[in-house]
């Protein structure tokens, strides 16, 4: 015999632990620093209350072009020179647009983060923002957008999203806006969302090693200039759900797969079940082997992989299956999917299932937090949710104590397969006729 | 603010490295680094699709998926229940050159890593059924729609390799393989193809993390130790050729697709190669970031091409002249025939116009945070020192290439641009929307 047949135990386990948290309070800012010894690239992410939710009906996508205009210059130096400036440090900086923030990522080395931070801050404070240099932004980014709906998925999300959250309201239209909402948006859209989000400190976050990182400095330069209390926080959007199933057809013809987005809304992340559905979500569609994977790809082939998960903001959230399934067994993959999350729905999870669920999620907070990077964006969730410095060793431990009933008890309040929406983007004049007969419930086309 | 010049770094690998070699030939390495409590196991097999016969496109990376499924003691589906049931993250990747393996666990679950790793080298043939390697078939046949097929410009990168390396070249083809020869997969075939390469001198395991060198080597003794060597595995075909092509070649296809784009690519230097480090350099200066010759000239500047489409890219292969890949997508309204006007500028200036000394350190400096970016994790460690010891047979190695990367002056870059970037050596492959077949004016619905 030349291989070991027992399967080894476990080694003794180190205790779980997130970096140390250091606060400071600094030009009317805060900043929150997480110490990362030894590694030699730093992260920041100035992260500003200014979310898409922020912006004005039909000109969905301002804040994108704010955020892609904040480089054509600024007060100090033109486009070309602040591009060299901030490369030459091998700095990398990402503004990004979100439901509930504005956030601009700031990556360097860590002698340099500093420099690249006061960068940062000169073209998210004093941006030139020309208006010839924004409507420019403005007609590229809506070519984007048109290069990005041409792949398989954007038009379902939107097609979906309209239909959870109503297309005449906010949350209810593309988070970075759509092709036609972009186009309408004019320089003045943008400098307004510039003067009333932008110019407020917000929370700077850092993480890499505080031993040779001045946070003050840092806030210093992050916070410059800045006025404005904090904003109030507005009420959760509450969970409507259809009365019964809706099918939405987005043609997409000659399509080889069919892209599956299947959704209802969920509780905001606030919600006290936030552990049990998450484990229960990860049973369904989250793990390799979820019932959903191993049902839709390992025992049928259907599908390079298909995920299920909720995904929740501060004002509402909702739950999702995405997939690629191959176009000729569309349905039959439709029909499975609705068994699987019908099935955990009325008869919850098992032990041996939950099990599986509850390592894999506590051993990530180990496994996926080992960049500045990674531990930014943890840090972030803290301040976006007003979660406490020692959040993640208590998540850790509920996700490895919640119990089955707790669990089974969540995917029976928050799955609801009856209400479900299913967009299906693909091929309608090959797979409508079978769509219909299955009888899953009403289709429609979409208009999108 | 002044532009820093290029810090002066001795390595790019500050980490202790160990390695022994077991007698069945396994090399296995070590780094330890005990600051956060999670380890990497990484395997590198030196097989790729370079080494797929003719009608066997696809081969490499269709068995990729069958490790996945189960070997002498682990039933089917206990591979990925065991890694993610114990707080692991998995997975496996396969290029021309060669097929990786790795997942990152808490550390007290290194021994069930190594025993999951051990299990399917040496005994993946008694668990491999036709039931299993049907459905993993389907798996990857829509992998390949997802992927290739069903995605604007999915498919540049497959004909690429058909435009670059010639017929019965071991890059010639795709490893995701095609449609026909995945379909005729038979079963023996891959029980064949893990008995020949999937042997312990035919690899490379790499831990990297909450482990110390002592424990890693006793272990790997441990669950690796009594496999069998093979004794003569089959090398792939020659990649033998003598640099870049001489004549150019083009291709243009018309799809559906939402604007024009150019892919204009070139054979360069292999990988690991002096002249390949320039390469990976002069990549960065033409296009890499908002400062590159590419962004200013023609997303600033000329106002041609998208800007959030336009860059260049080394493709690092180690086994045959690599390629480079440089693409731009038209603006509205412009002819594709003006971008490529533009592009082939932009590419022949570097050759005639020098490189400065801003350019170059701009370009050293996102080399730099790049190369930190991608050994900042233990599963990106260990895959880099896995790459080393199984191409360069060492794995210390990994720590010359960002000096390297560091040395390069202008006139390297000039060099290798003068080399390889000869228009009578271009692959011009070309995508044209399909309803713009006659002369695009920008629509679109």
């Amino acid at each position: 015999m030349t291989l070991i047949a027992t399967r080894p135990d476990p080694g003794q386990a180190r205790p779980y632990t997130f970096p140390d948290l250091q606060r400071v309070t600094v030009a009317g800012g805060t900043v929150i620093g997480a110490h990362l010894p030894g590694q030699a690239l730093a992260s920041a992410m100035l992260l500003l209350d200014a979310g898409a939710a922020r912006e004005s009906a039909g000109r969905e996508g301002t804040a994108t072009v704010l955020a892609k205009s904040l480089e054509e210059g600024t007060a100090e130096r033109d486009s070309a020179a602040y591009a060299i400036a901030l490369e030459s440090l091998g700095a990398e900086f990402s503004p990004g647009v979100d439901w509930d923030t504005f956030r601009v990522g700031v990556s360097a080395p860590v002698p340099q983060l500093l420099d690249a931070v006061r960068l940062a801050a000169e073209a998210v404070r004093t941006p030139r923002l020309d208006p010839a240099d924004v409507n420019r932004v403005r007609d590229d980014e809506v070519t984007a957008l048109r290069m990005d709906w041409a792949q398989p998925g954007p038009r379902a999300d939107a097609a979906l999203r309209a239909d959870l959250f109503g297309a005449a309201e906010r949350f209810g239209r593309p988070m970075h806006g759509d092709p036609a909402s972009v186009a309408a948006v004019e320089v003045g859209d943008v400098l307004a969302f510039h003067q009333a989000w932008l110019r407020r400190p917000g929370v700077l976050l850092v993480a890499g090693d505080l031993a040779t990182l001045d946070l003050e400095a840092l806030g210093e330069a992050a916070f410059a200039g800045t006025g404005g209390e904090p904003l109030a926080p507005e009420p959760p959007l509450g969970v409507p759900v259809r009365a019964e199933r809706r099918i939405i057809l987005v043609d997409r013809p000659g399509s080889v797969q069919s892209t599956l987005r299947i959704g209802h809304r969920a509780p905001e992340r606030a919600t006290p079940d936030f552990v049990a559905m998450t484990l229960a979500a990860t049973v369904l569609g989250g793990a390799f082997t979820s019932r959903l994977n191993h049902l839709i790809r390992e025992v049928k082939g259907y599908s390079y992989g298909i995920r299920g998960a909720y995904a929740m903001s501060r004002r509402f959230g909702r739950f999702e299956v995405a997939a690629g399934v191959q176009t000729a067994v569309t349905v039959p993959a439709i029909v499975d999917t609705l068994g699987e999350i019908a099935r955990t729905e009325q008869t919850g999870v098992t032990e041996d299932e939950l099990a599986v669920a509850r390592s894999w999620r506590a051993g990530q907070l180990s496994v996926e937090m080992q960049t500045p990077g990674s531990i930014v964006g943890a840090l972030s969730t803290l301040v976006v949710h007003g979660l406490p410095d020692d959040y993640y060793a208590t998540l850790r431990r509920q996700y490895l104590e919640t119990t089955l009933a707790e669990v089974s008890a969540a995917a029976r309040a928050h799955l609801r397969p009856n209400g479900l929406t299913l967009v299906i983007e693909g091929d309608a004049a090959v797979i409508r006729d079978e769509l219909v007969a299955a009888d899953l419930g009403e289709v429609v086309d979409s208009e999108i | 603010m002044t532009s820093p010049s290029a810090p002066v770094v001795a390595t790019g690998y500050p980490w202790p490295i160990e390695t022994t070699r077991l007698d069945n030939g396994l090399r296995v390495v070590v780094s330890e680094d005990t600051t956060a409590p999670v380890v990497c196991v990484n395997l590198w097999y030196d097989v790729g699709s370079r080494h797929e016969p003719a009608g066997q496109t696809g081969f490499a990376h269709l068995f990729e998926h069958l490790m996945f499924e189960g070997s002498q003691h682990v039933a089917k589906t206990e591979h990925m229940r065991l890694v993610q049931g114990n707080g692991g993250s998995l997975n496996a990747t396969t290029n021309p050159d060669r097929t990786n393996y790795f997942e990152t666990m808490p550390a007290e679950h290194l021994e069930l890593a190594l025993w999951l790793e051990a299990d399917r080298m040496g005994g993946l043939v008694p668990a491999l059924t036709q039931e299993t390697l049907d459905n993993q078939r389907e798996v990857v046949k829509n992998e390949r729609r997802q992927r290739y097929e069903n995605v604007p410009y999915g498919d540049a990168w497959l004909r690429l390799l058909a435009l670059l390396y010639p017929e019965g070249h071991p890059y010639h083809h795709a490893t995701i393989g095609s449609m026909e020869d995945l379909n005729a997969a038979s079963l023996d075939t891959f029980k064949a193809f893990h008995q020949q390469y999937y042997a312990p001198n035919n690899a490379v395991l790499t831990v990297a993390g909450d482990a110390s060198p002592a424990e890693v080597f006793a272990l790997a003794e441990k669950y690796f130790g009594l496999l069998e060597p093979v004794a003569s595995i089959p090398p792939a075909p020659s990649p033998h050729l003598p640099g870049p092509a001489t004549s150019p070649a083009r291709e243009t296809v018309t799809a559906a697709v939402p604007a024009p784009r150019l892919y204009l690519a070139h054979r360069t230097h292999q990988f690991g190669t002096a002249g390949y480090d320039a390469i990976t350099v002069l990549a960065a200066v033409l296009g890499d970031g908002r400062g590159s010759r590419l962004y200013q000239r023609l997303a600033d500047g000329a106002r041609i091409a998208q800007p959030d489409y336009i860059g260049s890219y080394g493709v690092d292969l180690a086994h045959a002249p690599a390629p480079l890949i440089i693409t731009a997508t038209a603006k509205d309204g412009v002819s594709v025939e003006t971008l490529e006007e533009g592009l082939s500028e932009v590419i022949g200036s570097l050759v005639t116009e020098p490189v400065t000394p801003e350019e170059l350190s701009r370009a050293k400096a996102l080399l730099t945070t790049a190369w930190w970016r991608q050994v900042s994790t233990v599963g990106g460690r260990a895959d880099t020192l896995s790459r080393y010891a199984t191409q360069f047979g060492d794995a210390a190695s990994a720590g010359y290439r960002l000096p390297q990367w560091l040395a390069v002056t202008a006139d390297d870059v000039t060099e290798a641009a003068a080399y390889a970037l000869q228009p009578e050596s271009r692959v011009t492959l070309t995508y044209l929307p399909e309803a713009a077949e006659t002369e695009s004016n920008g629509e679109s619905a």
